[in-house]
C-alpha cells in the first residue's frame, strides 16, 4: 500500500495535484461549481458570485502581501479601477459591436489597473511594513475622491453612482446572475490556477525570495525594483479583473462600495484563509462573506423570525462574527488553509502518523 | 449526450420547473410577507434602531385590520449595516426564502434602492418602498416598482425655496454634504430659487460629519446671506455650524430637510450644547407624532404603542424615522389591498398600478389632507420651527404643495 508522497519522477514532483486526496478535492470542487447552478436559488447564486468575484481580488492581494511580504490596506482602489474603467470604457467604445467589447474592454480595464498598481508601488522601494500600508492606504484615498470629483462626473456618475453595462460575449448577452456565475466561476479558477502556476516561475520564486529576505534577494541578483513594481502590478491586475466583473454583476456601482471597508475585508479574507498559500483566498473569502449570512440565518432560526429580538440580535451577529475571526487566528495563525493541509496530510499519510 | 450550452440550460430549467412546482401549485399563501433591511448596526443603526419597533406595530395593526383581503400578513426584518450589497443579499434571500408570499420589500438608503431597482424584473419583481427620498427615483418609467412615501429632496428644496420667498427673503445659501444625499436637489434648488427671484450667494460642500467649521461659518458671514438651506446632514453640522454661526453673531436663518428634522436629537443638542436651535426651521411632510389632533391613525398608533412598548421611551413619542417608515408601510398596504379587492393576483405589476392609482387618499393624518401619488411620490409638506423652550417643532406654515 502506498501512503504519504511517493514521487518516482520529475513530473510527478512538479505535478500541482501531487496526491490523490487534493485530485479528489479539487476536482471535487470543481464538480460541485459545475452543478451548483442546477440547484442553487438566486440567493445562493448571488452569494456565490460575490464571493468569486471577491476571491479573484484576495488572489491579487495574496500575490503583494502574502508571496511578495508587501502589505497594502488599498487594493480596494484598485478593483475601484478596474469596475470605473470597464463602465468608463463601455461608455466610450460605443462603436465597437457588442459582442466584441467586453473582450476589448476588460483587458484595458486590467491594463490600467496594473498601471496604476505600479504608480502606488513605487514607495514600496523605500518603504515597508506599516509604512508601506499607510502609502497604500493614501493611494486608495486620492482614487475614492477622485472618482467623486464633479469634474469627472460626466464619465464616473461622481457620488450618485453610475449604472453599468450587461455583458455581451459574442451575441450571448449575460443578463441574469445565473449566466454572470458561469463567467466569474471561470475566471475566479483560472485567476487560482495562474497563481499557483506563477509561484512555480522564476518571476515567482523571485517574489518569494523577496518577501522571505529582500537585501538577500538583491544580492541573489534579483532585481527589487523590476519584481517589486511587477507584483504590485499583478496584483493590481488581478484586483481590476476583480473591478471588471463587479461592475457587470452589480446594475450599478456607487463610490461608497469601493472605500476602505473594501480594502480591510480584502486583507482580512487573506489573513484569515492563510497568507501565500493558493487555497488562502478561497477559504478566506467562504468566511468573510459566507459566515456572517449563515450567523444571521441561524439567528433568524432562533429568534423564530421575532421583529423585537432583531434589534438585539443584529448587533451580536456582529460580535459573534469577530469573535470567531479571533478564534481562528489563535486558533491557528497561519490560517485556515494549514487546518486544511494538516486534515490533507492525515488523510494521506492515512494509517499512519498524522504529522 | 454531450453537454452544451442549450442542454446545460435546458437541465437547469427541467431542475428548477421539479424544485420549484409545489410553490407554483401553492396559489394562496397562508400570508403574505413583507420584507425590511434597516441599518441595526453601522454608521445609521441609531435610527435603524429607532425605526425597527415600527414594524412590529405594523404587522400587529394591520393584522388586527385583517391583513390583505383576510390572509395575515408578516415582517421579516434583516440588519444590512448600511451597505447597499447587503440589502441586496438581504432581498434576494427573501425571495428564495418566501418566493411568491413575499409582496413587498423595504429597504434603506438610497444606494440600495439604486443596486437593486435593476434587478426588479420579472419574477423577482417586487414593489419596493425605502427610507429615501432621492429625486432620481421618483420616475414610474425607469422604477415602476419603487416609491418614496413623500416629497423628493427636489420637492422639499421647493417647499423650503416657497416659504422663503413668502417670508420676504432674497439671498440664500446652501450648504450641504458632499455625498449623493446632500447633492441630489442642488441643481433644481438653483432652477427654482432664479424662477422665484432669489439669488443664491452661497453653495458651499462640506464633509458629512466633522467639517472645518469656522471656514464655512467664515464663508457664511462674507456672503450676506439671510438663509441658509442645509441639506446631506443627519445630526452632524448643528451644534458646530449653527452654534458656530450664533457664536459669531450672524442672524441667518437655519433650514433643514427631513433627515434634519428629528426632535429628540434636538433635544439633546439643546440639553448638550445649549438653545442654539432656536428658530431653526425645516420641512417635514408629515404631522410630528405629538400632533395628534386631526390624525385618527397616529391615536391607533398612540394606543398600541401604549401597550407594545410600554416602559420604554417609545411609549409615547414615535420617532420622524418610523413615521416615514410607517407612511411607506401604509401605501404598500393600501395598493396591496386595492389590488387584492379588485380581485387580481398581487403580483408587482399589478400592485404598482395600484400604487400609481392612489389618488385623494385620505392618509389618517399623516399629511395636512387627502394626498395622491404623482410620480411614485407625494409632492407635500410643512415648514415647522423648533422652540428648545418647549421643545417641539410647531407648523410656521401651511401645507405647501409641488
Amino acid at each position: 500500500m502506498i501512503n504519504g508522497n511517493l514521487k518516482a519522477s520529475y513530473g510527478a514532483d512538479e505535478r500541482v495535484l501531487n496526491n490523490r486526496n487534493k485530485q479528489m478535492f479539487v476536482y471535487g470542487c470543481l464538480l460541485l461549481l459545475a452543478l451548483f447552478p442546477l440547484f442553487a436559488d438566486d440567493y445562493a447564486i448571488l452569494m456565490a458570485c460575490k464571493m468569486g468575484i471577491l476571491l479573484i481580488a484576495v488572489v491579487g492581494v495574496n500575490v503583494l502581501t502574502g508571496y511578495t511580504g508587501l502589505v497594502s490596506l488599498g487594493h480596494g482602489a484598485f478593483v475601484a479601477i478596474g469596475a470605473y474603467a470597464t463602465v468608463v470604457l463601455s461608455n466610450l467604445f460605443t462603436a465597437l459591436p457588442e459582442g466584441v467589447l467586453p473582450f476589448v474592454v476588460v483587458p484595458c480595464a486590467v491594463a490600467i489597473s496594473a498601471l496604476v498598481g505600479i504608480v502606488v508601488g513605487l514607495p514600496s522601494l523605500r518603504v515597508k511594513g506599516l509604512y508601506l500600508a499607510v502609502a497604500t492606504l493614501a493611494a486608495s484615498f486620492i482614487v475614492n475622491f477622485l472618482i467623486e470629483q464633479e469634474l469627472f462626473a460626466p464619465w464616473t456618475g461622481g457620488v450618485v453612482g453610475i449604472n453599468t453595462p450587461v455583458p455581451n460575449l459574442l451575441g450571448w448577452e449575460l443578463d441574469t446572475k445565473r449566466e454572470m456565475y458561469g463567467l466569474i466561476t471561470v475566471l475566479a479558477v483560472l485567476t487560482l490556477l495562474g497563481t499557483q502556476n506563477l509561484f512555480r516561475t522564476r518571476v515567482g520564486r523571485a517574489f518569494i525570495a523577496i518577501r522571505d529576505r529582500d537585501y538577500s534577494a538583491e544580492i541573489l541578483g534579483i532585481s527589487l525594483l523590476r519584481y517589486k513594481l511587477m507584483s504590485f502590478a499583478i496584483s493590481a491586475a488581478f484586483c481590476g479583473l476583480s473591478g471588471a466583473l463587479f461592475a457587470y454583476f452589480y446594475a450599478r456601482i456607487l463610490p461608497e462600495q469601493f472605500e476602505l471597508d473594501l480594502s480591510l475585508e480584502l486583507v482580512a479574507a487573506l489573513i484569515v484563509g492563510g497568507m501565500g498559500r493558493t487555497m488562502g483566498p478561497v477559504f478566506g473569502v467562504f468566511i468573510v462573506l459566507i459566515v456572517p449570512e449563515l450567523i444571521k440565518i441561524s439567528m433568524g432560526f432562533a429568534t423564530g423570525g421575532d421583529l423585537e429580538m432583531q434589534r438585539y440580535t443584529a448587533p451580536v451577529q456582529e460580535i459573534v462574527f469577530g469573535l470567531i475571526l479571533v478564534f481562528f487566528l489563535l486558533k491557528e495563525p497561519l490560517g485556515i488553509n494549514q487546518i486544511t493541509d494538516r486534515i490533507l496530510r492525515s488523510a494521506n499519510r492515512w494509517p499512519f502518523a498524522r504529522g | 449526450m454531450t453537454l452544451n450550452r442549450r442542454t446545460f440550460l435546458a437541465t437547469g430549467a427541467a431542475a428548477t420547473a421539479t424544485l420549484g412546482a409545489p410553490m407554483i401549485l401553492k396559489a394562496q399563501p397562508a400570508e403574505y410577507v413583507l420584507g425590511a433591511s434597516l441599518p441595526l448596526t453601522g454608521p445609521f443603526a441609531t435610527a435603524g434602531q429607532l425605526v425597527a419597533p415600527a414594524f412590529a406595530l405594523a404587522q400587529k395593526l394591520f393584522n388586527d385590520e385583517g391583513g390583505i383581503a383576510g390572509t395575515p400578513i408578516r415582517f421579516v426584518t434583516e440588519d444590512s449595516g448600511y451597505v447597499p450589497q447587503n440589502t441586496l443579499a438581504n432581498y434576494q434571500r427573501a425571495l428564495a426564502t418566501e418566493g411568491s408570499a413575499l409582496v413587498g420589500y423595504f429597504a434603506d438608503s438610497t444606494g440600495a434602492m439604486k443596486l437593486i431597482a435593476p434587478e426588479l424584473k420579472g419574477e423577482n419583481a417586487r414593489l419596493m418602498g425605502s427610507t429615501s427620498f432621492a429625486s432620481e427615483l421618483a420616475n414610474p418609467e425607469t422604477n415602476p416598482y419603487q416609491y418614496i412615501s413623500g416629497p423628493t429632496y427636489q420637492d422639499q428644496f421647493d417647499i423650503l425655496l416657497q416659504n422663503i420667498k413668502a417670508a420676504g427673503g432674497s439671498k440664500v445659501a446652501f450648504i450641504y454634504s458632499n455625498t449623493e444625499f446632500g447633492r441630489d436637489p442642488l441643481e433644481h434648488g438653483r432652477a427654482k430659487a432664479a424662477e422665484l427671484g432669489i439669488e443664491i450667494v452661497l453653495e458651499e460642500a462640506t464633509k458629512p460629519q466633522g467639517a472645518d467649521v469656522p471656514t464655512h461659518v467664515t464663508k457664511l458671514a462674507q456672503s450676506g446671506a439671510e438663509h441658509c438651506i442645509l441639506q446631506g446632514y443627519v445630526t452632524g453640522v448643528w451644534p458646530q455650524l449653527i452654534g458656530g454661526a450664533r457664536q459669531f453673531g450672524l442672524p441667518v436663518q437655519f433650514h433643514g430637510t427631513f433627515w434634519g428634522m428629528e426632535k429628540l436629537i434636538a433635544d439633546r443638542i439643546t440639553a448638550e450644547a445649549g438653545p442654539f436651535l432656536a428658530g431653526y426651521q425645516g420641512i417635514m411632510p408629515y404631522r410630528y407624532f405629538y400632533d395628534r389632533a386631526d390624525a385618527p391613525r397616529y391615536e391607533q398608533y398612540a394606543a398600541l404603542s401604549k401597550v407594545m412598548f410600554a416602559g420604554t421611551p417609545l411609549e409615547n413619542y414615535m420617532s420622524t424615522w418610523a413615521i416615514q417608515t410607517m407612511c411607506g408601510l401604509e401605501l404598500a398596504m393600501k395598493a396591496l389591498r386595492d389590488t387584492a379587492q379588485a380581485g387580481l393576483e398581487l403580483t408587482a405589476d399589478n400592485v404598482a398600478e395600484s400604487l400609481s392609482g392612489i389618488e385623494n387618499w385620505d392618509s389618517g393624518g399623516f399629511f395636512g389632507g387627502p394626498v395622491s401619488m404623482v410620480n411614485n411620490k407625494i409632492g407635500t409638506g410643512r415648514v415647522y420651527e423648533y422652540s428648545p423652550e418647549t421643545k417641539l417643532f410647531t407648523p410656521v406654515s401651511d401645507w405647501l404643495s409641488t
